[in-house]
């Protein structure tokens, strides 16, 4: 005796499923080869559908009234001794083929497909490119050159491919390689800490019009980019603008010039004001503090940022523990960071744990700009071009006169969730007198 | 040449001359095409047909009774039939296990599972399946005829075209050659009034398919295509014609298609009267039998004997190839061309 | 809402152009007694007359060539072909005359043809084709492949509203498996030349249309599942005119793409969005762009061969895998 399955059959090429309409045998009842077994109904056509085998019905699977997808095992007949035994419907493994019609020999087993026509090279072979010795392999011109994407990453951002680990296919360098690479050597990377963004930063999508160029952005600009909005989004910013004298820091720079710079420092108008500051922020720690969620982070250290402008971004190398640095020390580190940004060996620790930034576009630079705030800092201080401009200076006795005097723009822009206007203008005021009143010993 | 229109005689029309084991051999023809069919039908019910099933009920007269005009044997005469010309298959030498293997989709078929059904070919017996494009096979057989006149063979070609194939591009083109070439060929124009649901007012605007075969410079007969008889002695007269080099006559044989278009159609749009009136009064089959036995040309238990053995061989062959393999995935690439003897296997298959 | 097979969709696509626009007619094979072969048309010839539904002959030259001549007087024709395989019957008429109609003699020819494509149903090389590939390089003729329900009726409206002829290729497999929520009582019109997102990813496109497309969604699933690789699928939705756009956006985005149909690699669509990818997006490539389509034979009737010969499901994940570890 022998079990055979009984199949809802596909009766037309789009019909997926049919409905068991009838069942024409009981369990039990005998049943003759090809004997309508049950009814069916579909979209199409209704049917009668006869027995595989002569046998006795001995299961019932779905009742009457159910719908079922087509093959679906509606019962079970069992098939008398030396009745033929139908197989499933569904194909037994597949023997050996039998030839075409006009029997050629079988399909030879493909190669690997080759780096030729459309079959990729799926399997590391050495054979040498077109016909000449001396030239790279496919293998060897993956590693150098990988693919577009990666050749075009690689020269926005000045790397040599050859210089990278590659974990793609040949060993060449994948698109995850080269920016994993240059996040974690940031030659030109902008600043390192994300932006604290108030939901994702989308930057809409403009109509480019007949003869425009659109230049898709490099990686540092888009940090860049994402960074100034985000910083806008995150901080109220407001500016403060103080005046200050320089004309006291000029002659003390004029003097102490060469002496610095035998002992290898340029000596800045930069190095007094970043001094300044950096000794003003200690008295005024709520311009040295971050905000998180519902909190001020009164920073332990003043670490003071300079904003160097390079030809293929924005960077702000940090001088850690600006306040313990002597003038000499201070001018000293802004050179040496100022250059190392400029030949792209600056460390990530040098770009990292900022508490407060300066920007100073030199005397190239507007009469005053109003920067935005270096996330997650609560403070950033423009330097205005400094440069000779009439004054009015009032003598011990009271008389007013104008008088000629290096004068420069501070501006601070604050965030005023946690800097309120007198704190800024109390700190401005502080820094302001300092430069006013160096001390010569200082230099 | 009149010839008898629609109505059953009882007479034998003159010139037909068949032998008592000839007339039995044409029923078994005719029993077997209908027996197998039926066994098709619970096949695929059963879903081990795969694919559609076009049956040919109430034609199967005119496919056996036109294909046995012809010389057969090999390299002998060819025809090429239609879906419902299983009978002609059967007649030409095709096997019923043949049949099933294709029905089924088995490796093993003529076609090694790659085309459906009928539509496979033995050249040397004599026959040349179809593609699904009606007409196509017109010009074919012309140019199976002309190799015939070429080579100054006596062979004929026959090919079958049904009502609503008639008003394809290629059967205008095909006839149209034939004719002008004066090939040994002869077209069967099957009148089953029906081309899917399509009846014939919708088809053309001729009466009879005769009247168009005419337009072509070819001598056309309309016959009743369920009186087998009639239908071998046209068939006869037209193959010799042929055969003696009179070029292309045309065949019309009025008859019905008694099922759907296929199983899947159930021909609500036929109506059930006349369903009926030719299942009852012009069953091509019943009608032959009552001929032979009315003319005494056969025993009656002679016929009987027929349908045990055709039940059996029906049985044995759907037994053998029933449980057989289907063919082989990678089986499909090879033979597209002589060379390269297979196509590529595309490389994320070899992954 | 009402949930709708895609077929059902299609037919209330053309319904609804019939009750808009009294000159929308259709014409072919069984269409009107019958409502077609696969029923799209069901109801159609009781509802609108047998003048608006015509049954024709055999003859789909015939029915290409009277479309035309109809569309030039300003009648909407939607001409089907029983199965899509018989259009190479009217060959002539669609490129030679239709397509060239307007440019060389500046005449109007809003005309539809469509008719049922695709395999996957064990209809062997006649009842199984993609003959997209073989119309691409005709100018003047627009062709759509819509892959879900709600495309099958945008498109079918926006087909019969354009004013250029459209070829319109709705897939035989997917008609009764694809059933999809559609809104009532609202204009669902899809834009013929946009492809669609039809699932977002990061690392990984795939292009495709018609049946493919739905194997293509469940490759992504089974890739995010298994590999964590994050597969974006585009569905062309029309082919000609190609949306160049969202091609190059999803390559822009990801860097690797994966192009799927069912029509043969050797001539199939596959090569011409290649040849656009790397025109107009070659910086972008950090891998080859591969293809995965089906065999170049014709399309065999067995199970076992068919399955082999066309693409499946597992064909497109391990292509899809090998590209993404590229």
């Amino acid at each position: 005796m022998a079990r055979i399955d009984v199949l809802m059959p596909q009766m037309g090429e789009s019909i997926a499923e049919g409905t068991l309409s009838k069942w024409l045998k009981k369990v039990g009842d005998p049943v003759k080869r090809d004997e309508p077994l049950f009814e069916i109904s579909t979209d199409k056509v209704d049917a009668e559908i006869p027995a595989p085998s002569a046998g006795v019905l001995a299961e019932i699977k779905v009742q009457e009234g159910q719908t079922v997808p087509v093959q679906t095992v509606v019962g079970v007949m069992e098939t008398e001794a030396g009745a033929v035994v139908p197989a499933p419907a569904k194909p037994e493994p597949p023997k050996a083929a039998a030839p075409a019609p006009a029997p050629p020999p079988p399909a030879p087993k493909p190669e690997p497909p080759a780096p030729r026509s459309e079959a990729p090279a799926a399997r590391p072979s050495a054979r040498p490119a077109d016909g000449d010795g001396g030239v790279q392999t496919a293998e060897q011109r993956l590693r150098t050159k990988s693919t577009p994407l990666v050749r075009k990453i690689a020269a926005e951002h000045s790397v040599d491919i050859s210089g990278i680990p590659g974990s793609g296919y040949a060993g060449r360098v994948t698109k995850q390689d080269i920016l994993g690479y240059i996040d974690r050597v940031p030659t030109q990377q902008a600043p390192a800490t994300r932006p604290q963004a108030l939901g994702p930063i989308e930057h809409p999508a403009v109509e480019p019009w007949p003869g425009d160029r659109v230049a898709p952005w490099s990686k540092i600009r888009k940090i860049t980019a994402d960074h100034m909005v985000a910083s806008k989004r995150v901080s109220a910013h407001v500016a403060s603008f103080f005046e200050v004298d320089f004309t006291r820091v000029a002659q003390l720079r004029a003097r102490a010039k060469q002496s610095y710079s035998d002992r290898g420092v340029s000596l800045t108008f930069l190095a007094f004001i970043a001094k300044a500051c950096a000794e003003t922020l200690r008295k005024h720690p709520v311009v040295n503090s971050a905000v998180s969620g519902d909190s001020t982070i009164y920073r332990a250290d003043v670490n003071v940022g300079i904003a160097v402008a390079l030809d293929w971004g924005l960077i702000v190398p940090v001088i850690k523990h600006a306040d313990e640095l002597s003038l000499m020390g201070m001018a000293r580190a802004i050179n040496d960071l100022g250059e190392r940004a400029r030949t792209k060996k600056l460390l990530p620790d040098d770009i990292q744990r900022g508490t407060f930034t300066i920007t100073n576009p030199g005397g190239f630079g507007p009469f005053a700009g109003i920067p935005i705030i270096n996330q997650p800092q609560v403070a950033i201080l423009g330097v205005g071009a400094i440069e000779k401009r009439p004054k009015v200076v009032t003598a011990a006795d009271g008389t007013d006169s104008i008088a000629i005097r290096t004068m420069g723009m501070l501006t601070m822009s604050y965030d005023h969730r946690v800097v309120d206007g007198a704190d800024a203008d109390k700190f401005l005021a502080d820094v302001k007198k300092l430069l006013q009143e160096f001390p010569e010993g200082a230099v | 040449m009149a010839l008898p229109a629609t109505r059953p005689t009882a007479a034998v029309p003159a010139g037909v001359v068949l032998s008592p084991d000839q007339l039995l051999e044409i029923y078994y023809y005719l029993r077997l095409t209908r027996t197998l069919e039926e066994r098709l039908v619970a096949l695929y019910r059963q879903t081990k047909v795969i694919g559609g099933l076009f049956r040919s009920l109430g034609q199967e007269g005119e496919s056996v009774a036109s294909a046995y005009a012809l010389e057969r044997g090999r390299h002998k005469d060819v025809l090429s039939p239609l879906i419902r010309n299983l009978g002609s298959l059967l007649v030409m030498g095709a096997q019923p296990i043949e049949i099933l293997r294709q029905y089924m989709a088995k490796a093993d078929s003529p076609t090694h599972g790659r085309e459906l059904n009928v539509h496979f070919n033995d050249l040397e017996k004599g026959y040349l399946g179809q593609i699904s494009h009606l007409g196509d096979m017109i010009p074919v057989m012309a140019g199976i005829a002309l190799s015939f006149k070429l080579r100054g063979e006596p062979r004929v070609g026959l090919v079958y075209i049904g009502d609503g194939g008639t008003s394809t591009g290629t059967f205008h083109e095909g006839l149209n050659l034939a004719a002008v070439q004066r090939l040994p060929l002869v077209v069967i124009g099957e009148y089953n009034h029906w081309a899917y649901s399509t009846p014939p007012e919708k088809q053309f605007a001729v009466k009879d398919l005769a009247e168009k075969a005419k337009g072509y410079g070819v001598p056309a007969v309309t016959v009743d295509g369920n009186d087998v008889f009639a239908v071998y002695e046209a068939t006869r007269f037209a193959v010799d014609r042929a055969r003696r080099g009179k070029g292309v006559h045309f065949i019309e044989v009025k008859t019905y298609r008694r099922k759907g278009h296929a199983e899947h159609d159930d021909q609500h749009y036929v109506p059930k009267t006349d369903l009926e009136r030719w299942a009852k009064d012009n069953d091509p089959v019943d009608r032959y039998v009552q001929r032979l036995l009315t003319g005494e040309m056969v025993a009656e238990a002679d016929l009987k004997e027929i349908d045990d053995r055709v039940r059996v061989e029906v049985d044995q062959a759907t037994d053998a190839c029933v449980n057989e393999p289907l063919p082989a995935p990678e089986s499909a690439l090879p033979g597209v061309y002589v060379d390269p003897p297979a196509a590529d296997t595309l490389w994320f298959k070899v992954l | 809402m009402a949930e709708v097979t895609f077929l059902e969709a299609l037919r209330q696509g053309i319904w609804e152009e019939m009750e808009r626009d009294d000159r929308v007619f259709i014409l072919g094979e069984d269409v009107g007694l019958y409502g077609g072969a696969f029923k799209v048309t069901e109801g159609f010839s009781k509802r609108f007359g047998e003048s608006r539904v015509i049954d024709t002959p055999i003859s789909e030259a015939a029915i290409v060539g009277a479309a035309a001549g109809a569309a030039h007087m300003g009648l909407r024709p939607v001409a089907e072909m029983q199965f899509i395989d018989f259009i190479s019957c009217a060959y002539d008429m669609l490129t030679n005359y239709v397509a060239t109609a307007r440019y060389r003699a500046g005449l109007s020819t809003p005309m539809v043809v469509r008719g049922p494509c695709g395999g996957y149903v064990r209809g062997g090389p006649f009842h199984s084709q993609n003959p997209e590939a073989a119309f691409l390089h005709t100018p003047g003729l627009k062709i759509v492949y819509p892959a879900t329900a709600r495309d099958a009726k945008g498109l079918i409206k926006a087909s019969i509203r354009d004013e250029d002829p459209v070829l319109y290729l709705e897939h035989k497999w997917l008609y009764r498996r694809i059933k999809e929520q559609l809104p009532e009582g609202e204009e669902i019109l899809t834009p013929i030349g946009q492809a669609r997102i039809a699932r977002e990813g990061k690392h990984l496109s795939i292009i495709s249309y018609g049946a493919t497309l739905w194997k293509s969604l469940e490759a992504a699933e089974q890739l995010e599942k298994a590999d964590g690789v994050s597969v974006e699928v585009l569905d062309l939705r029309t082919l000609l005119p190609m949306d160049d756009a969202a091609i190059v956006a999803t390559v822009k985005k990801t860097n690797k793409v994966l192009i799927v149909h069912e029509d043969t690699r050797t001539g199939g669509i596959a090569g011409e969005i290649a040849a656009r990818i790397n025109e107009q997006a070659f910086e972008w490539l950090d891998g080859p762009i591969m293809r995965v389509t089906a065999h170049d034979v014709p399309i065999p009737y067995a199970p076992t061969l068919e399955d082999f010969v066309l693409p499946q499901t597992d064909d497109i994940v391990k292509a899809a895998r090998w590209l993404a570890k590229y």
